[in-house]
């Protein structure tokens, strides 16, 4: 199924992905919607001078988004599973893989940053500012894609949307504060 | 997971919601979802290869550039290897030995290995010592002094002092082993004499009712203790090593400058002189900054103006050094300072 037809669907009918079978094409239109989004997130930061160039800074870059949504979809389904939040439609097996294509789906957001990058080199607002509006616009499709996939409330969907980043923010702090009482523990 | 999951009671609203029927999709209308879903791909495609254009265009410019800057730079100094440089060494503050267990310090142990280090390497060509120091105690300025020396006995290596705020005394002992000296018009430099200060005490102490006593062994034993006041025979003593000491100044500075002993002798009264001055007078080769005194270490070097420069510095004992001075701030190192009542042979200018 053509990537376009599945993402069609899902906006069309998007309770399709709460179904008993996950959505026909939806594999190959979460792993572009991932690839299209960091290629625009790539690109709008090539634009700003603000990553070094070449495929292998691309390829580094969308390994790394896979691996971090892998991480974030098996976190969220985790933590639902552990606060007893029902899968909506069939059972939850195989949730987590679905929730991480459905992911990438959320993902095209971030393709609109290439547009957006000539906005900002042309003075029209930041682009930290552009940068942050359409993260905030993939996170409001992620949680609304999550109170699809789980019959959970918003303040619990944005909390474990948000859950992971906090998890990684929480240890790089705790890193930091380790790191400066062994540095004065040295000097002392 | 799941097994669990669904073996557990679970509250009516918790249950999961009916599976939406499968409804027949609705025939797509023209102009739907599907349409714009297209457009907004063929946008974001045709965004995509003005911004790819965009980029290669921005970086070829950026190649060029660079590649003109190589050229230019390889026309203004074709002996100038890519690797040589200029070693820059800095001596602030009042020198003392420094700690060996703390290797960011900044004692004469220190300075002395960081001038080591630097005439080792073979891409250093010549050595600028940043100096901005009142002076101070005898033997740690002549452990920084020696170490010049032996550098240069052994690589000739050229040394060029710089001069900063102030270099007198001990700082002006340390640049007499260099090959050249630059300073700034107004630098504070001279003052080229040993002191050596005792507080007496007695006095207050009595005022207290604290008295001390030293059981000796010879009677010059407890010889500049604050406790008590100095005897004539002490004094004549004393003033013996200070005048060996200054005999040891004189002759380093008579040497490196290439003064007779009277002449410098003459200028070595203690009195400090503007930099100005101290050129006129054959202390100062060079009025100018730190660039000044790079390019002319450049020279000697033979690498040319504008050298590229290597400060013998590790990363980790800069951060050390940089919360170190951090926690000065807190008051420890003054209080540390204010403790320190021992006499002790300096080669310093107290005007600061």
């Amino acid at each position: 199924m053509n990537p376009i037809n599945t993402l069609e669907a899902l906006i069309d009918r998007p309770e399709t992905i709460t179904g008993p079978e996950r959505p026909a094409g939806l594999g190959r239109a979460g792993l572009l919607g991932y690839f299209s989004g960091t290629l625009g997130l790539f690109m709008f930061l090539r634009m700003q001078g603000a990553v070094p160039p070449g495929v292998f800074s691309f390829l580094s870059a969308y390994l790394f988004v896979l691996a971090a949504n892998f991480f974030f979809a098996g976190v969220i389904h985790l933590f639902m599973d552990l606060t007893c939040a029902a899968p909506s439609g069939a059972n939850g097996r195989g949730r987590a893989a679905r929730l991480f294509l459905a992911f990438g789906c959320t993902d095209y957001l971030l393709a609109l940053l290439v547009p957006l990058g000539f906005l900002s080199g042309v003075k029209v607002l930041n682009g930290f500012l552009w940068f942050g509006l359409c993260f905030l616009a993939v996170i409001y499709a992620r949680v609304r894609l999550i109170r699809r996939l789980y019959t959970v409330s918003v303040n619990k969907a944005l909390l474990s949307v948000w859950l992971p980043y906090g998890g990684i923010f929480l240890l790089f702090f705790a890193g930091l504060v380790y790191g400066m009482i062994w540095l004065f523990w040295l000097i002392m | 997971m799941e097994e669990q999951n669904n073996s557990v009671p679970v509250n009516p609203a918790a249950q999961p919601a009916p599976a939406p029927a499968q409804v027949p999709a609705p025939p797509a209308a023209p102009g739907g979802t599907g349409f714009w879903l297209k457009v907004v791909a063929a946008l974001y495609a045709v965004s995509l290869i003005a911004a790819f254009s965009l980029i290669t265009k921005a970086d070829a410019a950026k190649k060029a550039g660079s590649k003109d800057l190589k050229m230019s730079k390889l026309s203004s100094s074709l002996r100038q290897s890519k690797k040589s440089a200029v070693g820059v060494v800095e001596i602030y503050g009042a020198i003392s030995q420094g700690s060996s267990s703390r290797s960011w310090d900044r004692g004469s142990q220190q300075i002395s290995k960081r001038i080591r280090s630097l005439s080792a390497d073979k891409d250093v060509k010549a050595i600028v010592l940043d100096i901005n120091t009142p002076g101070g105690s005898v033997g740690s300025v002549q452990e920084i002094y020696s170490a010049i020396k032996r550098a240069k006995a052994e690589t000739k290596k050229p040394f060029v002092a710089r001069f900063g705020e102030v270099s007198a005394s001990g700082g002006y002992y340390v640049a007499s082993a260099c090959d050249l000296v630059v300073a700034h018009p107004g630098t504070i430099t001279g003052s080229i004499g040993v002191i050596f200060s005792v507080t007496n005490l007695e006095g207050l102490l009595k005022k207290v009712g604290v008295r001390s006593e030293a059981i000796k062994s010879g009677k010059f034993k407890d010889i500049g203790s604050p406790m008590r006041e100095m005897t004539t025979e002490e004094h004549k003593l004393l003033q013996g090593m200070i005048d060996d000491s200054y005999e040891q100044f004189v002759a380093a500075v008579a040497e490196g400058r290439k003064m007779t002993v009277e002449k410098t002798k003459a200028l070595a009264d203690g009195r400090i002189y503007t930099g100005r001055q101290a050129l006129d007078l054959g202390l100062v080769d060079k009025l100018g900054d730190l660039q000044e005194a790079l390019d002319a270490a450049g020279e000697l070097g033979g690498i040319g103006k504008n050298p590229r420069v290597v400060r013998e510095s590790a990363p980790f004992e800069q951060l050390m050094s940089l919360v170190d001075s951090r926690l000065q701030l807190l008051g420890t190192k003054a209080v540390a300072d204010a403790l320190e009542t021992g006499p002790s042979l300096e080669y310093r200018w107290y005007g600061r």
